[in-house]
């Protein structure tokens, strides 16, 4: 069997322990947020995604081949696992759609107008550049003329996750008025000639661009307001690869992941101090099952926030849970917390273990679900009727931003703090 | 059908899914049948739609199959000919609630889950309570009249339908029934269409019965060592006048998968639990508790208890309704999946009834969870069938037939909730047959051939 024989053989076990448990009884369709985006289209919904992981299943058995389109089912997954929640089985239909997306990217059994251009342009360029946008050098302005400890070994890794939205949102601008074939093409062209991926600096959204630099500086302030030293690595600091893994390809993640443990030990890090959702998860939950050595604890910069360093007020607010904090395996509900502990907080009717995604995932690859979703959930968060709709996610507040009132969750805890003195040092 | 469907194309365009990607999830619903794939699956929007597309289809003899939560068990929504499906899915509209007149208006692809914690919030509920109805919807339920846990108080679905708005075949819109308790205008149109499985009309408007919501749910706990001591506690509960809100039984391997899929325990040397929820006031419930928790002890359970903690009766009633799925966690191999009895005899004979059951699964050495609704004498057996194994499935089939017998030796129906579909026609026919009343087989035929002259709704169910 040839090294790609066992890669695919792989895959394909792993599909059928995910999907062979699964009797169809539709309970993970009825909270997955792109079915009704997709206008009930069953196989944009998690449901039909288990049943083309069957189908698939079964066409490789028989011939080898993938010949089923199952790109635009597997590729709309938010990954944000409500399925899971629900499913009496325990079948995550957001795993079978990772294998999916994996079968495709393998290019070995599937045909090849499946492959999605935007997909490929992102990864090659977080390949190439260690951003998926290639505007690594830009995303370390926010830092200017703040003060960290090089010789620390505690690392606050931003993962450029805040900074990007920025770009994301004039590129999503973009592709509303070029339209998404004409996109694809530019993705295609960017993926061949990746040096021209320079012009992407030109996109950012000038407005985003401040206001998530603002959020970062805000991070700074609460995190020092601890005592806690730390380390930045700027310009060095690459992003940590979450799309290479979210759009299946395994075998470059596990490259990129080795490439980030490897830049970790060099730069003396023991530990990781996380801003956003996805790149606390990604780092302590999947990166170790790729990189033996990845030996650093991961935390995330709120842990450190003490509630009763925060001012108790009135003010009600409401709260827009990441999945990525709060429908995996182990809850992670330290935001919430401190949200209680500072004001009347009302959540939303889907909150917790029911809470639905933003949208934000489909941002790039398929911006009308997207839009949907966020158009929905923002709709939920303000129907409870709170002054302030607070994220914990830049994904989450880019999509949610559809007015003034959605703020992260840094800036308004920064306004809680006590004796806090509004200067930058 | 080519024609049939470039007219559908053209009225309700991009809601038309033709690529066989799209196509692939309607070929299932939760039972183990495989369909054919339908030809196009239309998303409908409106009855302006739904009639427009019956028109088309009956110009053209199109077949045509009614789908929403693809939650049914016996295969009534697979499409088992060349077809075109429609999909309920987006009419999933609650569209008015009068409480004060204990109604509600809703279209067909409202799920049974949302509707109640619509309702919930006004302090009613619909009672009809399907394990799937997580995923079951408003139009899927009547048409199989589903019953559910809470059926032993409240009745099935036909208790609670007052009047449908319903397309025929020819693409005609009739409403039966209406808004009222009472009516009385001849035949009851609206209860020929409980149950109908899709083969009459299509529902695209559905008035229902609601009720307002126990004060106080408590619930009983209580695990048998044997079957009969079990059945028993439950008749003498009834006899004694105690209706409960819910009585549910497992057997050990029921309990077993709960385990595995919820870590839920049980004691020691229990092979059932019976799990009887009492609904009343907020100043009687705990008394009421303990007059029902005495009467089940003159049955000596090995253990018992009572709880009103909100997060154990919510877990406990997750594992109950997600049974289905947990069995699977429990099979030998990948190979096997499930066929589901779904027999029904009088509470009374229930003891005996199981007896024979379990009897029967020795001489056949079948593998099956049993499990029910043991208030209103359903009984469920989840069957383990192992594909690879030809005798094994052989003797499965016998078994099935075996049951509903037995279930019509007790005075009972060879299908209690689950419907006909495709799997229990010749279940159908043994019971005519056992009641003499093969007639009714020729009745239904013509009221079949009265709606539908030209055979075109979900053709191969309920009868050939």
């Amino acid at each position: 069997m040839t090294e790609q024989n066992r890669k695919i053989s792989s895959l394909m076990e792993e599909l059928d322990d995910e999907v062979s448990s699964c009797i169809n009884c539709g309970f993970c369709e009825t909270v997955c947020p792109t079915l009704p985006a997709s206008g009930f289209r069953s196989s944009i919904g998690a449901r039909g995604r288990v049943d083309l992981g069957k189908e698939i299943f079964k066409e490789v058995r028989e011939s080898g081949r993938i010949e089923l389109k199952i790109g635009e089912s597997f590729y709309t997954c938010l990954d944000c696992y409500a399925c899971l929640q629900v499913c009496p089985a325990g079948v995550n239909a957001g795993k079978v759609s990772e294998i999916g997306k994996a079968l495709i990217s393998s290019g070995e059994i599937t045909v090849k107008s499946q492959r999605n251009p935007i997909a490929d342009m992102i990864v090659e360029l977080t390949m190439k550049y260690r951003n998926p946008l290639g505007v690594r050098e830009l995303c370390s302005g926010w830092a200017e003329g703040l003060a960290f400890d090089g010789s620390s070994s505690t690392l606050l890794y931003t993962g450029n996750m805040y900074q990007l939205m920025a770009y994301n949102k004039a590129l999503g601008k973009l592709e509303s008025q070029i339209g998404s074939m004409l996109s694809k093409t530019i993705a295609g062209f960017f993926t061949k000639h990746t040096s021209f991926s320079k012009y992407i600096k030109h996109f950012a959204d000038k407005k985003m661009k401040e206001e998530m630099d603002n959020y970062l500086r805000d991070i700074y302030l609460l995190l020092k307001g601890t005592g806690t030293t730390f380390n930045y690595l700027a310009k060095d600091e690459p992003y940590p690869g979450t799309f290479i893994y979210d759009l299946g390809y395994r075998e470059k993640f596990a490259e990129y992941a080795k490439y980030l443990a490897d830049l970790f030990h060099k730069k003396n890090v023991e530990h990781i101090i996380t801003v956003d959702p996805h790149t606390y998860d990604l780092l302590k939950n999947t990166v170790p099952k790729f990189v033996e050595d990845f030996d650093f604890t991961v935390s995330h910069y709120l842990e450190y926030i003490k509630p009763e360093s925060l001012a108790k007020t009135s003010e009600k607010v409401t709260f827009h849970e990441p999945c990525h904090f709060v429908l995996r395996k182990d809850s992670y509900d330290v935001p919430k917390k401190l949200l209680e502990s500072t004001s009347d907080i009302v959540m939303p009717a889907r909150s917790g273990k029911k809470v639905l995604c933003c949208g934000g995932p489909d941002e790039l690859l398929y911006k009308g679900l997207s839009e949907k979703i966020s158009m929905e959930r923002f709709r939920e968060l303000k129907d409870t009727g709170a002054e302030k709709i607070i994220t914990a996610c830049p994904i989450c507040l880019s999509n949610l931003k559809k007015e003034n009132i959605v703020t992260d969750i840094s800036s308004y805890l920064l306004e809680k703090k006590k004796n806090y003195k509004n200067s930058m040092p | 059908m080519a024609d049939a469907i470039q007219k559908i194309r053209k009225r309700i365009g991009k809601r038309l899914l033709e690529k066989k990607e799209d196509l692939i999830p309607y070929m299932k619903d939760s039972s183990y049948y495989e369909g054919n794939i339908p030809r196009a699956v239309a998303i409908a929007s409106s009855r302006e739609e739904i009639a427009d597309i019956m028109k088309i289809c009956y110009e053209s003899k199109t077949s045509v199959v009614m789908r929403s939560g693809g939650s049914a068990l016996t295969g009534s929504p697979v499409p088992y000919t060349d077809s075109v499906v429609i999909s309920m899915s987006a009419m999933n509209k609650i569209l008015e609630a009068h409480v004060e007149d204990g109604y509600v208006v809703t279209e067909p692809g409202v799920r049974l889950d949302d509707l109640n914690a619509y309702l919930n919030k006004l302090g009613f509920f619909y009672p009809p309570d399907p394990a799937s109805s997580t995923a079951a919807t408003v139009g899927g339920s009547i048409s199989t009249n589903a019953g559910g846990l809470r059926a032993c108080t409240y009745g099935t679905t036909k208790e609670w339908v007052l009047g449908l708005e319903i397309v025929l075949p020819n693409g005609k819109i009739v409403e039966v029934g209406g808004r009222t308790l009472k009516r009385t205008k001849g035949y009851d149109i609206t209860a020929l269409m409980v149950g109908n499985e899709g083969t009459l009309a299509v529902i695209t408007k559905a008035y229902l019965k609601v009720w307002p919501i126990p004060e106080e749910i408590g619930r009983i706990l209580a695990y048998f060592k044997d079957s009969e001591n079990m059945g028993k506690s439950i008749s003498n509960l009834k006899g004694k006048g105690i209706i409960p809100y819910i009585a549910e039984f497992m057997d050990r391997l029921s309990l077993d998968a709960i385990k595995k899929a919820k870590n839920i325990d049980s004691p020691e040397g229990s092979n059932f639990l019976l799990m009887i929820d009492i609904a009343s006031t907020h100043e009687s419930i705990g008394r009421k508790l303990d007059e029902a928790k005495k009467i089940i002890e003159e049955q000596n359970p090995i253990n018992i208890k009572i709880t009103r903690d909100k997060d154990e009766m919510r877990i406990m009633y997750e594992a109950r309704k997600g049974l289905y799925s947990s069995s699977l966690g429990i099979r030998d191999s990948k190979d096997e999946y499930i066929e589901i009895g779904d027999v029904v005899v009088p509470p009374s004979e229930l003891p005996s009834s199981l007896k024979e059951i379990e009897g029967s699964m020795k001489n056949f050495r079948i593998k099956a969870l049993l499990f029910g609704h043991i208030g209103d004498g359903n009984i469920h057996a989840n069957i383990m069938v192992d594909l690879k194994d030809n005798g094994y499935r052989e003797r499965v089939e016998k078994f099935q037939m075996e049951l509903g017998k037995i279930a019509l030796k007790h005075g009972g129906s060879v299908s209690a909730e689950h419907g006909i579909g495709l799997e229990k026609k010749e279940l159908l026919l043994e019971e005519l047959k056992e009641r003499g009343s093969m007639e009714v087989l020729t009745l239904m035929k013509g009221i079949k051939k009265d709606f539908d002259p030209d055979g075109i709704l979900n053709r191969g169910k309920i009868f050939d």
